[in-house]
């Protein structure tokens, strides 16, 4: 009996214990929410407008060009051939076939046989614009009401991550693919409650170790910690302190002192391994997306990030050239497949235990603009017909079912806003999110859509 | 004397009295105004008491926190174009306060430098600090302020004015005007 009621007060005590909140060392009261699936979810915005017809649909030319030439130009993520004519989306070939030679495959099973997709998923609000598919990308929240130059309205999923649980400023990257289009402000919404100090941290990495960085910033001087940075710090806070009283600051992220040095130690790190041709670029290295991963893959093995979002857009050239956006799409799925790679082989800490979720943030017009380029093929643009509200969303990862299927053209399945609340879902955060009411109505965790 | 004869005094007395007094005053008023300048009471406005960097409460932009950074440390102007490139840099890193203190310590490795050495500040602690806040800040120090720097100066030998740029260039106040 007393073994019994032993056991009986044990097991309280034990879910009691699993289940009241905690205080985090940030001050703030912490519930999880949930199992995590995974310690880390890399997020890939495949943005810039990707049309259906030649990424799920494996078209190619067909439902462009009024051409009969199909097949998958995109094998690291989807199963089928490659077309067999008019191969324009590769590297040059050494007789000088432009595009004429498609780049090596990297991953021997491609990620739709490994992971969950969702073929048809929509985009169902809102202008089909960047900036408004990017803020839905990260917010989960369509952003109806907002213009550009304008945070998000509503919380990101960096915030959720680091306001409901006890990620720290250097465990949530945003890497973006420059600093156009409003980019800089997607790390961190202005939402009372939420905001910068909950925001992510931030490179757009061509610019940061571009030109630009190397002419202002490569060999910036380290102080020593105990000779140099403490006798600037007390000077500075000296300094500081008679400001703060009135309220003023410079805008930051809440990195504490010693993320702060870890990102200067980053930096300078990434410079000279650029100077040695040590960055992990993907294979083929030329154009703007395949160069952000390389640089996002060093951010992942030096920081190894709880949440990591990188946003692509090369495809947007398809404004004015098809043959460039194939070759784009080709690319961000080097791009992909290289990302992939390295997280399972070059990462330890995050091989087996991250989630990876493609999506693009919106997709592109069925009907083509009047431009035509050099292989006299037409262009597209993205203003919101309907078929530049599909796009599909790709998820792989531990207790991801691979090989799924869900839904498909005539049975869409799935919406943009829903990324957030399935990121929360595998970071164990859910119920947080899900409880804020910020997130779009509609939106669900694709788990829940199976 | 009789009592009436001295009541009559009295009176005379008074009337004479009564007849100078009036005259008096009237010489001494005359002299005094013939001798002095109108004296004037001057007030003052109330104002309110406050730390004479209270005042600035605006943000910089980028492109001013760049321009204004390279002039304080270079003692010229930014060109445009390379205006242009540092905003686009800064954009480029999330924490402006990271990116700021990046920056500002690639500047000070520069060999154009405009920087007093270590003994010009040593030699003439006081003007230095003075020196440091009217560049950096705009104003001149308080009291307390040029009292606290002086003392951590002069008590600390590694301390260089590397150190103090750095940290001005970097303070809250400083992205504030």
């Amino acid at each position: 009996m007393k073994r019994r009621n032993f056991i009986k007060k044990a097991t309280l005590a034990g879910a009691a214990t699993v289940g009241v909140p905690y205080i985090l060392p940030t001050g703030r009261l912490f519930a999880s929410s949930g199992n995590p699936m995974a310690e880390h979810v890399v997020l890939v915005l495949f943005a810039g407008g990707v049309r259906q017809q030649e990424s799920m649909l494996k078209r190619y030319l067909a439902e462009s060009q009024g051409l009969d030439i199909e097949g998958n130009i995109m094998y690291n993520m989807l199963t089928g051939d490659t077309p067999e004519l008019k191969i324009v989306y590769g590297v040059d070939t050494a007789d000088g076939q432009p595009g004429g030679m498609p780049i090596d495959q990297i991953l021997q099973t491609p990620l739709e046989l490994q992971g969950t997709l969702f073929p048809e998923v929509r985009y169902s609000s809102g202008s089909t614009g960047h900036f408004a598919g990017l803020t839905t990308g990260v917010s989960g929240h369509y952003a109806t009401t907002q213009g550009l130059q304008q945070r998000p309205l509503h919380p990101t999923i960096f915030e959720y991550l680091r306001r409901h649980s006890d990620a720290k400023a250097t465990d949530v990257w945003f890497i973006g693919n420059g600093i156009n289009n409003s980019t800089p402000l997607l790390n961190h919404s202005a939402y009372p409650g939420y905001g910068s100090q909950y925001g992510a941290n931030f490179f757009a990495p061509n610019i940061t170790f571009g030109q630009q960085g190397q002419d202002y910033l490569k060999g910036f001087k380290i102080f020593h910690p105990e000779e140099e940075l403490d006798p600037i710090r007390e000077m500075r806070a000296f300094l500081n302190h008679t400001y703060m009283e009135q309220g003023f600051g410079i805008p930051n992220l809440g990195n504490t002192d010693e993320e702060k040095d870890d990102i200067k130690a980053f930096i300078k790190s990434t410079f000279e391994r650029l100077e040695n041709n040590q960055v992990a670029f993907p294979p083929v290295v030329d154009n703007g997306d395949l160069s952000t991963v390389g640089f996002a893959t060093e951010v992942m093995k030096w920081f190894k990030p709880k949440l990591t979002v990188i946003n692509m857009s090369a495809v947007d050239s398809c404004h004015s050239s098809y043959t460039n956006y194939l070759a784009s799409l080709h690319r961000g799925d080097h791009a992909i497949g290289h990302l992939w790679n390295y997280i399972q082989t070059q990462i330890p800490e995050m091989a087996d235990n991250t989630a990876m979720i493609v999506m693009p943030e919106h997709g592109r017009n069925y009907n083509s603009n009047s431009i035509t380029d050099q292989n006299d093929w037409f262009s597209f643009d993205h203003d919101a017909d309907e078929n530049s509200r599909r796009i599909f969303t790709m998820m792989v990862g531990p207790g991801i079912d691979s090989n799924l299927k869900v839904g498909g053209v005539g049975n869409p399945i799935g919406d943009a806003s829903d990324v957030v609340p399935t990121i929360a879902e595998i970071l164990g955060i859910k119920d947080n999110v899900m409880n804020a009411g910020l997130i779009q109505g509609n939106a669900m965790s694709l788990f829940d859509r199976i | 004397m009789s009592c009436r004869q001295t009541n009559m005094l009295i009176f005379k007395y008074m009337k004479i009295r009564n007849l100078l007094l009036p005259l008096l005053l009237c010489g001494a008023s005359l002299f005094l105004h013939s001798c002095k300048e109108k004296s004037y009471i001057y007030e003052v406005n109330e104002l309110e008491v406050s730390p004479n960097n209270s005042d600035k409460n605006k943000e910089k932009t980028v492109e001013q926190y760049v321009a204004i950074l390279y002039a304080n440390m270079f003692q010229q102007a930014l060109s445009p174009d390379q205006q242009v490139d540092l905003a686009d840099l800064i954009a480029s890193i999330g924490d402006k306060q990271i990116a700021f203190e990046a920056i500002t310590a690639k500047m000070i490795t520069d060999p154009d430098i405009q920087l007093p050495s270590n003994e010009e500040m040593r030699t003439d602690v006081s003007s230095f600090v003075t020196d440091t806040y009217r560049r950096f800040f705009v104003r001149n120090p308080t009291e307390a302020e040029k009292e606290y720097f002086i003392n951590y100066i002069e008590s600390r030998p590694n301390v260089t004015p590397v150190h103090i740029y750095f940290s001005f260039a970097t303070s809250n106040e400083y992205y504030y005007y």
